[in-house]
């Protein structure tokens, strides 16, 4: 795949988390306003966000393992040649595929068993495991990126360029 | 193997791994669900996996950081900063040291309603920094009164590292933020007479800014109705202030974002790009977030088998140091690892282990929660690590780090002595949330 098209997806991917972040602040303002001034509540408003919120992590961990914005500790990273901190960056971006792949499998197991329990929406009764899908494909983007992260690193190291501020606090 | 053999394996490959730079979150979870695999099985671990972390990114209290976090985003994309700091400086920047002061006064005010130390460091070396040059401030003391300056963004509601605090000890995060206020408030006032007292002992180090008429000083409080509106609705709301609707900390949370969205678009100062990138910021920011609260959960499974945090306990509460003794080695523990680790890592690694020993010793949770965010946040301005240094060299690129932290030491030592005051007096952060 070509970097531009590539570059596109992995943005797609920030943007899907980016819109819900939008669509929960949206629910919870709505929510309060409508309970507040006309006593009245958003059926599964409540479920909804949670569930929305669930996704947008998923998604959001997606960008943010790509983009190498996890909070790390950078003190042997930071006191080293650009030999020894590609070498670590590798290492580090290696376990983290792993680490992700094997979440992603427990979490499908996990998106079974709500589908077979039934789970469903306090309010309107709907079942939850598509929200939960929604959410796993996210994990699934995330196992995407990391391996494309892990083969920039190695052959195209100058396209993986950072920035060493985390805006985290 | 015995647990305590496993126990110990764990921890030192959870720092190998850390210091490898493998995300934290990532480094907790794949040494917990090993250690508990060790111990228990295979098949229980690798369910503790997907159910811990689908539990923990569904759960609506942990809602609280995305948007409070989206909030500071959308305040900081708004600029309000600017006007909070011509407003403090209208009134205070005639005086020696007046734009520091202005500075300080500035910062209280946008980390009310930001929540972030790293974005209120970043906004002042932008806001704060050209004009203290301008009128002839010295490098050290301009960066080092925002790098402390910025600290407050985690001390004054909303701040997520009190959040994180609260969801990981289960305590009642609307207590916590109140529990910031005094002591925020209180850190203002320690920074200000700090400056005047630099400014009293070196009257040559810090010139006078300009002087503003009563006309200006008040057609300047008139722009800063904004940040003051949001943040009285928000914490007054979470507080249950008469005639304010009565919030959850993530309701406050969500009303917050929203609120400072249409505040921004409403005046004008929120453009489309400041929307956008404002969301991705927050985006980004809550995923790192939560990659390290779902691996402390997991590790968490892991320190309760090894009955860690009990041994812990029996360790420290036996060495015969009394209870402020066992508290001063816990504090000077945080201060070495500011050095090694970012705040929130630290806040998250540790406190599972922490925790029980200073419930043991009858010290209170909420009263903990801000002198170990107070604590943890001097080490984002002592080096070597120091995050809110590096976030002020990367905004102002012609100071070295050495400059920054030569100006930031009379700080440090005003941090010191409010954490001595707050540990000597807890009613200063236990007052307001004992009248919630």
């Amino acid at each position: 795949m070509k970097r531009v098209y590539m570059d596109r997806f992995i943005d797609s991917i920030e943007w899907v988390a980016a819109g819900f972040v939008g669509i929960v602040a949206a629910n919870i303002f709505i929510s309060v306003v409508l309970r507040n001034l006309f006593t009245y509540s958003i059926p599964d408003s409540y479920d909804f966000g949670r569930l929305m919120l669930g996704i947008l992590i998923f998604w959001g961990i997606a960008a943010t393992s790509y983009r190498g914005t996890h909070i790390t500790v950078d003190l042997v990273w930071g006191n080293v040649g650009p030999k020894y901190q590609r070498m670590i960056d590798v290492f580090a971006t290696l376990v983290l595929l792993f680490v992700v792949s094997v979440q992603t499998y427990t979490l499908f197991d996990k998106v079974m068993t709500t589908r077979t329990d039934n789970v469903l929406t306090f309010d309107l009764r709907l079942p939850t495991w598509p929200f939960f899908m929604v959410a796993w494909l996210g994990d699934v983007s995330a196992v995407l990126l990391i391996a494309i992260r892990t083969y920039r690193l190695i052959v195209r190291p100058e396209l993986m360029a950072e920035t060493k501020i985390k805006p985290v606090e | 193997m015995s647990t305590d053999a496993v126990a110990i394996i764990g921890f030192l490959a959870l720092f190998v791994l850390m210091l490898l730079r493998v995300p934290v979150g990532m480094a907790m979870g794949l040494v917990g669900v090993s250690g508990f695999g060790y111990l228990v099985g295979g098949a229980p671990a690798l369910k503790l996996v997907g159910q811990t972390s689908m539990r923990t990114v569904t759960d609506y209290t942990f809602g609280v950081i995305p948007m409070f976090l989206l909030m500071g985003a959308f305040v900081t994309a708004s600029g309000m900063s600017r006007e909070l700091f011509r407003t403090a400086n209208s009134f205070v920047g005639h005086m020696r040291g007046g734009l520091g002061i202005a500075t300080v006064a500035a910062c209280g005010g946008f980390a009310a309603i930001c929540g972030s130390s790293v974005a209120t460091a970043a906004t002042f070396s932008t806001v704060a920094y050209p004009e203290m040059r301008r009128f002839g401030y010295p490098q050290s003391f301009a960066t080092g009164v925002i790098a402390a300056c910025g600290t407050l963004g985690a001390m004054l509601p909303p701040s997520t590292v009190l959040a994180v605090y609260g969801i990981i000890t289960e305590q009642d995060i609307g207590k916590l933020f109140i529990a910031g206020i005094v002591p925020g408030l209180l850190a203002i006032t320690m920074y200000m007479i700090t400056i005047a007292i630099i400014g009293w002992i070196r009257p040559g180090f810090l010139p006078k800014g300009e002087r503003h008429s009563w006309r200006q000083r008040f057609a300047g409080l008139k722009d800063i109705w904004a940040p003051l509106l949001l943040f009285v609705f928000v914490i007054g709301g979470l507080y249950g202030l008469p005639f304010l609707p009565r919030f959850t900390p993530t309701e406050a949370g969500g009303v917050g974002a929203s609120g400072a969205f249409l505040i921004g678009v409403l005046s004008g100062r929120l453009t489309k790009d400041g929307i956008l990138g404002a969301l991705l910021q927050a985006t980004r920011t809550a995923a790192a977030v939560f990659t390290v609260l779902i691996g402390a959960l997991i590790f968490g499974y892991f320190l309760t088998i090894t009955q860690t945090p009990q041994k812990v306990t029996e360790l420290l509460t036996g060495l015969g140091l009394g209870r402020y003794g066992v508290l001063a080695l816990i504090m000077l523990m945080y201060l070495v690892l500011g050095c090694l680790m970012d705040a929130m890592a630290m806040i998250i690694l540790t406190i599972p282990i922490i925790f029980p020993v200073i419930t043991h010793l009858g010290f209170d949770p909420i009263w903990f929660g801000v002198i170990i965010v107070m604590t943890v946040e001097l080490g984002l301005i002592h080096p070597p690590v120091g995050m809110n240094v590096f976030v002020i060299k990367s905004v102002i690129k012609d100071v070295s780090f050495t400059t920054i932290f030569k100006g930031v030491i009379p700080f440090i030592i005003t941090d010191l002595i409010r954490l001595v005051i707050l540990i000597t007096f807890p009613i200063i952060a236990l007052w307001l949330p004992s009248h919630m």
